[in-house]
């Protein structure tokens, strides 16, 4: 019965996502293939970001608050060590690792700051652990902010894409150039995606893993799993940093989207998107993040238009506000109609306080 | 570091008051509510609407004609309509959630929701422009050994005697002690007869007065915003878990604690050119209470783990 | 003579006003099964907590197997051998019984994140034995049709065993045992019972927390009693039947 159900459930999703993207379309009838471009790149990394989350959150029970944060490590150290241009005068660093071990060292970083704060963090209970992460992500974005001679401050960092084009290959440039979008992003959106493949690959063998075994018994009661000789602190803290590591190399991606990077970027309100993506999908289910961020973006971006229709005489940041509007109705929605959004299993749910 | 004494005192007010609102309907509802700071703004912005036209607003809006009411009627109204608030906000969500045995964390992620949902029904409503009340301005004065205007130390002094009013209302009234014994117990209490309902419903509705009053303060030392309980939110937090979660007179005192730190610390050497980042001392502050003594100063050693 | 295998100095405990236990001495032998009886809220499983490092004493010394364990962490303690029930029994809810006992058996090198990553040929053999293992010990409690259900279908009784097996599979030094009993038909009881029995003669040193008086005077070595936190008898199951100070902390508060 629940193998029925569940296929139900995603046979329901892709048709609610292929009417997503049919509407986009329709509603976009000059140049639809940009506006799909552009929604499918931002669905694809802030659903691996999501899916990061989903292992603090589904996986292990964590209430993490402060997801910006680590994309934001990921994202900084990532682009400051690679040619980039920063700080208000725009001083220029010509020369920086190659984009792939800077990557590889920027995800790692940001493994190694889910440690940090995991380390004190963890033993916190539920409403706590929420608080400290948010309060966590709010210090490094004051530090980010206030340490401008090395991250650019509010100036940030420009001039590195390049980077990541370098390595375009022709294929992409061609098939860009020929449906008239942005090459650039094009090859941004395809790394986003190929990413996500590769990361859900990595998690579908860690789910079935011993150690994705010891993380659902540590979900389910950790008493009993330190009563066995299991360190619980220790494989909480590993699933911290895994996610962590995941947010870090979505943050990276983020930026390279942006084609600039500052300051305004990794706020509280990235992480709440992130969150109704990852509730929307579905908590604890692999795929259900990218459904959920997909499903999202054509929700958050046509509702623009709406907010045209009702607020003609708003500005920009009350356009801006609409969207929150809606993020955060989505959010309780959620929560309290269907906490398990469109793949997740009711009965994976943890919904108490731990 | 000293001229910085008179700001940190009225931070401190408005926090310790916020504070104070948090962990009473922490203690009675075990509700950490992130939705908190809307309701602080909403005393403001209230504030602001009565007493002064709102000169830029949605079309549809424009029908209601400036109020122009007298600031004190204003301020009065403002809180009234935050208990009112609160009041709905019980009834109509946390009530339904909580007989449905919603869990801890999904009410959470529903104040989550609930605090972007009402800021950015402000910034449509109120905008983003940052406003204040049609109050003229004043000069600051020396008192003892700090300086502000004289207004700001009637906020001060109209802040402690909230705070001994709130206090002496929890330890003598029938209520008060009431709302005391469904915090400690909710099962206990109802045995003995108390309708903790009524006494939930109560006690949203004063923790939501006092927020709004903390609004009204922090709008006269500074300024309306959309955003200033999201602003203030997690300072509130921060001197809640110093003063000790679950205690009223722990959080006043931990209010006032933080609002002094943060803006003391603007005179430390180190903090020089770095002024936004007062608040991240604060932060760094709870972080730290969290990890060796989370029961705060005067919190009883609850599970916090 | 027996080894000494845990021994207790000077234990106490507090919680607010309340002395939850306050022992002098005591010295657990072994491969002996080893009964602690006494009225509700003596502090029996405090005492528990505070040998198996859930909870910290104030005051006190805990030796095992001549290493001081006052401040390890559960988990340390369990790695040195002994292996703890609950008195609210404590089962994987959302996994199956099969694999409430793979990850139990599997030993920490193996759960490495590293090693899962890998998925070498080496973890798959092994996955292999810890499969063996898993049957063995539920056909031996005879809980082999409910392999695949999940835990919380269980029913109370069925819980425990799975408690226990869950904690005999790590071949334990010493078992320490919550009220293995409580709550269980009298059947169940007497197979529990049994396997208890069985246990110890096997050479697994016992601690056994009990209401079920008869039980405990069948079975046990020794029987220790506390009341109000302390120790007020310790002997032989005879000796301690006999001794007039348990039979009034027994029953001596309903005396009219």
């Amino acid at each position: 019965m629940n193998r029925l159900l569940s296929n139900k459930n995603l046979i329901l999703t892709i048709g609610l996502t292929i009417f997503g993207i049919v509407l986009v379309v329709t509603l976009n009838p000059d140049g639809y293939l940009r506006v799909l471009l552009n929604l499918l790149t931002f669905a694809g990394i802030y659903g691996l970001s999501a899916i990061g989350l989903n292992v603090h959150f589904g996986w292990t029970g964590l209430l993490n608050f402060g997801h910006a944060s680590f994309m934001g490590v990921g994202a900084y150290v990532t682009l400051l060590l690679i040619p980039h241009a920063a700080g208000r005068e725009g001083d220029i660093t010509t020369t920086g690792l190659p984009l792939f071990v800077a990557l590889i060292i920027g995800i790692i970083s940001a493994a190694l700051f889910g440690l940090l704060l995991g380390l004190p963090a963890i033993r916190l209970r539920g409403d706590y652990l929420a608080i400290v992460t948010i309060a966590a992500a709010e210090i490094f974005r004051l530090l980010v902010r206030d340490l401008e001679n090395i991250t650019g401050g509010v100036y940030g960092i420009i001039s590195y894409s390049q980077n990541l084009q370098q390595y375009r290959p022709a294929f992409v440039t061609n098939l860009a150039t020929k449906f008239d979008i942005a090459p650039s992003q094009t090859w941004v959106c395809l790394i986003a995606w190929i990413s996500i493949i590769l990361v859900l690959l990595l998690l579908k063998r860690l789910s079935n893993s011993p150690w994705g075994r010891a993380l659902r018994a540590v979900r389910e009661d950790e008493d009993a799993v330190r009563a066995m000789g299991k360190n619980a602190v220790w494989l909480k803290l590993q699933s911290f940093m895994l996610g962590a590591g995941i947010a870090g190399l979505s943050g990276v991606l983020l930026a390279f989207n942006y084609g600039s990077l500052e300051t305004t970027v990794f706020i509280p309100l990235l992480t709440f998107y992130v969150w109704a993506i990852m509730i929307l999908g579905g908590v604890s289910s692999l795929v259900g993040p990218i459904f959920g961020s997909i499903i999202f973006w054509v929700i958050i971006s046509e509702t623009d238009r709406l907010a045209y229709i009702f607020f003609e005489n708003a500005n920009g940041q009350q356009l801006a506000g609409v969207r929150f509007l809606l993020v955060g109705f989505l959010i309780m929605i959620l929560m309290i109609f269907r906490p398990s959004g469109l793949l997740g299993k009711k009965e994976e749910l943890l919904l108490d306080v731990k | 570091m000293l001229d910085q004494l008179g700001n940190g005192l009225l931070l401190g007010t408005i926090i310790s008051v916020a504070s104070v609102a948090l962990s009473l309907l922490y203690g009675v509802t075990r509700i950490v509510n992130f939705a908190h700071g809307e309701i602080i703004a909403l005393g403001a912005i209230a504030t602001l609407f009565f007493s002064s036209p709102v000169d830029y607003r949605i079309e549809f809006l424009g029908f209601i004609p400036p109020l122009g009411l007298s600031f004190a009627i204003s301020c009065i109204l403002a809180v009234l309509t935050c208990g009112f608030f609160g009041g709905l906000l019980e009834l109509f969500l946390f009530r339904p959630l909580r007989k449905n045995n919603v869990g801890n964390i999904a009410v959470l992620v529903v104040t989550i929701g609930l605090s972007i949902f009402v800021r950015h029904l402000y910034l449509l409503f109120a905008t983003g422009k940052v406003q204040n009340f049609p109050l003229e301005l004043q000069r600051r004065q020396t008192y003892l050994f700090f300086d502000m205007t004289p207004r700001n130390l009637n906020v001060l002094i109209a802040g402690v005697i909230v705070m001994l009013l709130v206090g002496f209302f929890l330890t003598y009234t029938r209520i008060g002690k009431a709302m005391r014994a469904v915090r400690d117990s909710e099962d206990l209490s109802s045995v003995s007869g108390i309708n903790s309902d009524n006494i939930i419903l109560m006690t949203w509705v004063l923790s939501s007065m006092l927020a709004g009053l903390a609004g009204i303060f922090q709008a006269t030392i500074n300024d309306v915003r959309w955003n200033m309980g999201f602003l203030i939110l997690l300072l509130i937090f921060a001197g809640t878990v110093l003063g000790g979660i679950g205690t009223s007179f722990g959080a006043m005192v931990g209010g006032f604690l933080i609002g002094i730190f943060v803006q003391v610390s603007v005179g430390l050497p180190f903090m020089e050119g770095h002024t936004e980042a007062k608040n991240a001392i604060a932060l760094a502050i709870m972080i730290i209470i969290l990890l060796f003594r989370p029961q705060g100063i005067f919190g009883q050693k609850e599970r916090i783990s | 003579m027996s080894n000494k295998l845990i021994e207790v100095n000077n234990l106490k405990k507090s919680f607010g006003g309340l002395q939850a236990v306050d022992v002098e001495s005591l010295v657990i032998n072994d491969s002996e099964l080893t009964s602690i009886i006494g009225p509700n809220g003596a502090g029996k499983t405090t005492f528990f907590d505070l040998i198996s490092g859930f909870q910290s004493a104030d005051s006190g010394k805990i030796v095992y197997k001549d290493k001081n364990i006052s401040k390890l962490q559960p988990y340390q303690i369990a790695r040195l051998g002994m292996i703890r029930t609950f008195q609210l029994t404590k089962v994987f809810d959302r996994m199956t019984v099969l694999e409430n006992l793979l990850f139990s058996a599997s030993s920490v090198k193996n759960d490495s994140l590293f090693r899962s990553l890998l998925s070498s040929n080496e973890q798959k053999n092994y996955e292999k034995d810890l499969n063996e293992e898993a049957n063995r010990v539920m056909t031996e409690l005879n809980i082999s049709h409910m392999a695949e259900s999940y835990a919380r279908e269980l029913s109370g009784g069925q819980k425990k065993l799975l408690e226990l097996a869950r904690s005999i599979i790590h071949k334990p030094e010493v078992l320490l045992l919550d009220e293995p009993l409580a709550g269980v038909n009298p059947k169940l009881a007497e197979d529990i019972l049994n396997l208890i029995q069985k246990l110890s003669n096997d050479g697994i040193s016992i601690i056994m927390v009990e209401h079920n008086i008869e039980a405990v005077m069948q079975i046990s070595d020794r029987v220790v009693v506390l009341a109000e936190g302390s120790l007020i008898a310790d002997g032989s199951p005879n000796e301690v039947r006999n001794n007039p100070e348990v039979i009034e902390a027994y029953l001596g508060k309903n005396d009219e």
